[in-house]
């Protein structure tokens, strides 16, 4: 943004002085640093405690920095297979003799990955790949003699867990648990247990498991292929392209030995970050933390980071899928990432764009011309640790020619790129995101998850409230600004869902 | 020294009480004990009954209101008007605060005001800052009370209604829950009652406005608020801004009973974009009031309650069969609820899947349940119970649903009891009693081709059909005079075709198609053969030549060297335009029956309509002087639309071919808008 420094100031004490209760923020930090403690333990694996006592009940959060995006090439879908195995136990949980079981995990892995090796030779010997398959089951059997089917998942249930889960996205993986308050050392021995020895047990049966996953999520949903198109569309370099459930051949090609290198990578001290929020005593807490994750190893390690940066689009991007289902409309452009200057106004900006009933385009699309049964947007798809997607997502009522709606959808973002946002827009999205930041800490996953996401991507927890601040210093002016750099069609990519009987 | 000494003791002890510990070492402390919220009931006289709750720890209020009524009131044929009065009440704005107006009050303030209405209840809720509670609580009330219903936005809300009913059949999932309730409940009750385009079309304003009256009254009404308020000058303020409600009178809401006697069916919805079967396999369930209730909850504990359910255990962690696998005994209050077992999993193994359901629910009625696995099914409901009661407005809502249903207040407490007591040999029982998976129910949604003849075994396979109904033309049949219209088809035919027989015409010329981005021209040469009914297009569009080729009965498409089958839907609408060809009914007049049905004025005068029937339907509104059609006239459902469609065609610049005449210039419209205008630049007989 290249608005002087000086009319920049003039603008942000403008704002403070419209703006009704931008203190709300200040108030609500004041109030949060009393409840929050935070702590790194000498390994570096960070602690975020946020007390809240009004029922005897505790949320879990671990955090970890590592998403699809890090996946070595030709093993894609291998961060959330490890997030599957996270629930098969430890040592101790879910085996009747881990020192016999791990034996014949090893022999197993070698067996598959000799098929998998000479399945890809160019004339596969059947005779070598039958005796190395029959092999590979027989010890998958014998290995299954030893588990204590789903243990980990029974112990948390039995104890009154709920919202037991998991995520993998591109940017991270994430784990979630809620527990009675006096079970919280519970919660350390089974989390420290399934990341400090990892098993890998079951591993073969959960990729097939998770093949599943991806015929529900993708294959079988007409959205959900076009997703994964969209994002191979619209990225040539970065992993952003990439699908986070994976690629079949990829699924197939992932061994034990990789997930263990891929943990040894990433599953590090420095990599994760945990949140603890509810009727809990902080200095407990860091006493059980000590206790538990203390001496997982990796103190001083760094994950690697993606080097790999998007280069410049040099033209817009364009598929149809012909499909039986009916027709939808996505249109990406090349944003940036969460700690980019232009993060705050372009994010406003799709908000003055999308969000609500008062928003340019459900007035004008879905009330006005009735053109769409909806529109929907995301901000940095599908991440936003490294520049993703500015993506629309539209649905035409039925007669509506996907033509009409894109061309009217264009018309409003050129309208905007010309001028055409008020100073109410902007200040009535600003109000729904300091209030709606308000009503997100009223319930402790949704504050464990903040606080720690906060931490991750800008380096402190305070951030939730203090970057309220840096919304209010956007001017009307700086999302005309952004609308112009981002909004231009060499930057596009269209992906469209084209029903085949129209 | 011994100071010393006891140091060291001291955080030796210290270091004891925080070593690692495995999961079966950990001692609990006693669970703190904490104040469930405190709720202040009171009622109108118009009969409102309030719950307040204070919750101070935000500066919000949320204000709810729950309304006795539901979809379960509509009549059959205007499915769709309780969810279409529920929404438009909010998206039409009161008439105090119109639309616009209400959105943008409410949105500076980032409060948000939301209506519905759904099956067996209705609501209105209002979530906002407490700071603007005074100034919005009356809003509220006026999109409770006076909602406007205008006509434009009645209008919307049916275009998106449609709209969803166009994709309804685009998530298997969605199909399959849907299919398998109609299985169950049957086609004709209230229980699956499906909104339709013609359900849409027949409901008025004045429905939804005698909807809302008989709904939203004070005797229908509970309102729960919760938030950062005091309690007693809360009540002043509901008071005040509620007690102008009509009291109306309480709405008697009638579950009409099911007929169910066990049938075993096997049913497949064919899918072919699909690669994963989405199975349901159950029969009808139970009430809540059942002395067997809780242990009908324990057994869902067994079978399916997450990883440790067996289903999970089985299905997914043994076998690697699927990522989603279900199940449950499911008893409703007022109504029977759906036992089922379901899965999603490859189409090659689908009847694996269901037969290692059906064995777990087998299992359950041949085996009791172990010691060990009852406790731990009763102690993983016994120690979630605090998660019930974590947040005030968890309260709240659980005290607003008994009073809804008609629930003792301590009824969840005795069920807690009941629970208690179940034994294995209960399970057992009711397991035998409940359950009967040899008269079950089958669903599959998935890829036939694929799942090949898995299900045979299961008994004789029905294809469900899933098409979307498409409306009545809407237009009145009126019976013209059949005699005039022969002799008016004859005159047509003479007059067109003179003494010429054309079997197979070549027509060249140009299509000038209406698109959103202005005009495009495709320059077009079609083959029509009349004698074999076949006809072969090209076209020079844009993105390359494509051939369109119709014969006997089905249609292909070829373009860049592909070449594509077209599916019936959309061979069908050529078919039909072909067959009314003016060409194709004069050469074939006696195929037709043939309608006079009045006249129409064009230039001051009297143009005769012709009806055409054959399997399409077809107007021709004749030149009373030469006997060619000026126009023609058919409406066609067309499924983008959802909705009935009018094409006209306008014919002129007729020509004479080889004895016979040919209108050169055509111009098509839509729903009275320009489609496309053809320039015929020559026609020649084969």
């Amino acid at each position: 943004m290249n608005t002087t420094k000086y009319v920049k100031t003039l603008l942000i004490l403008l704002v403070v002085f419209v703006a009704v209760s931008s203190t709300t923020s200040a108030q609500n930090l004041e109030e949060f640093e009393k409840k929050v403690t935070e702590f790194t333990l000498d390994n570096g694996l960070h602690f975020i405690i946020i007390e809240r006592h009004d029922a005897p009940v505790v949320s879990f959060y671990t955090h970890v920095d590592v998403g699809g995006i890090d996946e070595p090439k030709g093993n894609t879908g291998i961060a959330h297979i490890f997030e599957h195995l996270a629930f098969k136990g430890d040592d101790y949980v879910g085996t009747t003799n881990w020192k016999e079981e791990q034996k014949v995990i090893d022999k197993m892995d070698a067996a598959y990955r000799s098929w998998l090796y000479e399945s890809y030779k160019t004339v596969p010997d059947s005779a070598v790949l039958n005796s190395k398959w029959e092999e590979f089951k027989s010890l998958q059997e014998k290995a299954k003699s030893y588990v204590k089917n789903n243990e980990y998942s029974e112990i948390i249930d039995r104890n009154g867990g709920t919202g037991v889960n998991a995520s993998t996205g591109s940017d991270m993986t994430d784990y979630y648990l809620s527990l009675p308050s006096n079970k919280i050392e519970l919660w350390f021995s089974l989390e420290s247990g399934r990341f400090l020895t990892p098993t890998f047990r079951e591993f073969y049966v959960e990729k097939e498991v998770v093949r599943e996953e991806r015929k529900m999520r993708t294959e079988s949903s007409p959205t959900g292929r076009l997703f994964e198109e969209f994002l191979a569309v619209a990225f040539t370099a970065h992993p952003y392209g990439r699908p986070v459930v994976g690629w079949n051949s990829d699924i197939t090609a992932t061994s034990i030995q990789d997930a263990k290198e891929f943990y040894k990578k990433y599953y590090v001290p420095s990599n994760i970050t945990i949140g603890i929020a509810g009727d809990v005593d902080p200095k407990q807490a860091k006493k059980l933390a000590e206790t538990y994750f203390g001496k997982m190893p990796g103190k001083g390690v760094e994950s690697p980071p993606v080097t790999t940066k998007e280069p410049e689009q040099r033209g817009e991007r364009r598929f149809d899928m012909v499909e039986t289902s009916q027709p939808v409309l996505m249109i990406g452009y090349h944003g940036v990432s969460e700690t980019d200057p232009d993060f705050e106004a372009l994010s406003l900006l799709n908000r003055v764009l999308y969000s609500g009933r008062t928003s340019i385009m459900y007035k004008s699309l879905v009330e006005d011309k009735k053109l769409a049964q909806q529109i929907q947007y995301a901000d940095g798809f599908p991440g936003t640790k490294d520049p993703g997607l500015a993506v629309i997502l539209a649905l035409p009522n039925s007669g509506v020619d996907l033509d009409t709606l894109e061309l009217a959808i264009y018309d409003e973002i050129e309208n905007v790129k010309e001028g055409g946002i008020t100073q109410d827009q902007l200040d009535r999205v600003r109000t729904n995101l300091r209030a709606n930041t308000i009503r997100g800490l009223a319930n402790n996953m949704g504050l464990a998850v903040n606080f720690v996401n906060t931490h991750v991507s800008q380096g402190d927890w305070r951030d939730v409230f203090n970057q309220l601040d840096r919304y209010e210093a956007v001017t009307v002016e700086d999302l005309v600004e952004v609308a112009n750099k981002y909004f231009i069609k060499k930057h596009r990519t269209v992906g469209r869902i084209v029903n085949a009987e129209s | 020294m011994k100071r010393i000494l006891l140091l060291f003791l001291s955080v030796l002890i210290s270091a004891s009480a925080f070593a690692q510990k495995r999961y079966d070492q950990i001692k609990y402390p006693e669970l703190n004990e904490f104040k469930k919220a405190d709720v202040e009931e009171f009622t109108l006289d118009n009969g409102i009954t309030f719950f307040l709750v204070e919750d101070k720890e935000l500066p919000l209020i949320r204000v709810n209101v729950t309304v006795r009524t539901g979809g379960l009131l509509e009549p059959e044929d205007k499915a769709g008007l309780a969810s279409l009065t529920g929404s438009v009440m909010r998206e039409g704005g009161s008439v105090n605060y119109p639309a616009d107006e209400l959105n943008e009050l409410l949105e500076n303030k980032s409060a948000y005001i939301s209506t519905y209405i759904g099956f067996g209840s209705g609501g209105a809720s209002m979530n906002l800052l407490k700071e603007d509670f005074n100034e919005l609580l009356p809003v509220f009330v006026d999109v409770i009370q006076n909602p406007d219903f205008p006509e434009d936005k009645i209008e919307l809300e049916k275009i998106q209604t449609k709209s969803s009913i166009a994709r309804r059949n685009d998530n298997p999932q969605s199909i399959a829950s849907r299919e398998f309730q109609k299985l169950i409940y049957g086609e004709d009750t209230p229980y699956t009652t499906q909104t339709e385009y013609a359900t849409l079309d027949a409901i008025t304003r004045e429905d939804l406005v005698d909807f809302h009256d008989q709904a939203f009254v004070g005797n229908n009404m509970m309102i729960g608020v919760i938030g950062d308020f005091d309690t007693s000058e809360m009540k002043r303020k509901l008071e005040e801004a509620f007690g102008s409600l009509d009291a109306g009178t309480e709405t008697n809401l009638l579950y009409p009973d099911i007929k169910y006697d066990y049938p075993s069916t096997v049913n497949l919805v064919d899918k072919p974009d699909v690669t994963q079967s989405t199975v349901f396999v159950g029969h009808i369930g139970g009430l809540r009031e059942n002395p067997d209730y809780a242990a009908l909850q324990l057994l869902n504990e067994v079978l399916s309650s997450g990883f440790s359910g067996r289903l999970m255990q089985t299905v997914r962690t043994d076998l690697g069969l699927a990522y989603a696998v279900f199940g449950n005994y499911s008893s409703n209050i007022n109504y029977p609820g759906i036992f089922y077992v379901g899965v999603m999993t490859k189409s090659s193994t689908t009847a694996e899947a269901i037969d290692a359901m059906l064995v777990e629910v087998k299992k359950l009625q041949d085996e009791p349940v172990g010691k060990e696995e009852l406790a731990a099914a009763k102690d993983r409901f016994l120690n979630s119970l605090v998660f019930r009661y974590d947040s005030k407005n968890k309260i709240l809502n659980e005290r607003i649903s008994n009073e809804y249903n008609g629930l003792p207040s301590d009824y969840f407490d005795q069920y807690v009891e009941d629970l208690k007591k179940v034994s294995s040999a209960d399970i057992q029982r009711v397991a035998k009693q409940y359950l009967k998976p040899e008269q079950v129910q089958i669903l599959v949604v998935g890829n036939a081709a694929e799942i090949g003849d898995q299900l045979d075994k299961y008994g004789t396979v029905n294809e469900v059909d899933i098409t979307i109904p498409t409306p009545d033309s809407g237009e009145e049949e009126v019976a013209g005079d059949a005699t005039q219209g022969k002799a008016l088809l004859d005159k047509m035919s003479a007059a067109i075709l003179g003494n010429a027989k054309p079997e197979s015409i070549q027509v060249k010329g140009t299509v000038s198609q209406v698109t959103p981005m202005g005009n495009m021209d495709i320059g077009t040469d079609v083959n029509y053969n009349y004698a074999e009914f076949s006809m072969t297009a090209e076209m020079n569009t844009p993105q390359g030549v494509m051939t369109l080729e119709l014969k006997d009965g089905s249609g292909k498409i070829k373009m860049m060297g592909q070449e594509q089958p077209l599916p019936p839907t959309a061979t069908g609408p050529m078919y039909a335009e072909f067959e009314t060809d003016y060409l194709n009914v004069s050469l074939k007049k006696d195929q037709f029956s043939a309608e006079f049905i009045g006249t129409e004025k064009i230039g001051g005068k009297d143009f005769p309509i012709l009806r055409i029937s054959g399997d399409n339907t077809v107007t021709f509104v004749l030149d009373p002087d030469t006997f060619l059609p000026a126009k023609s006239r058919s409406s066609s459902f067309n499924p983008q639309k959802g909705a009935n469609v009018e094409s006209v065609t306008e014919y002129s610049d007729w020509k004479e071919v080889d004895g016979f005449k040919y209108a050169f210039k055509q111009i098509s419209m839509e729903d009275g808008t320009k489609t496309s205008e053809t320039v015929v630049e020559s026609v020649s007989v084969n």
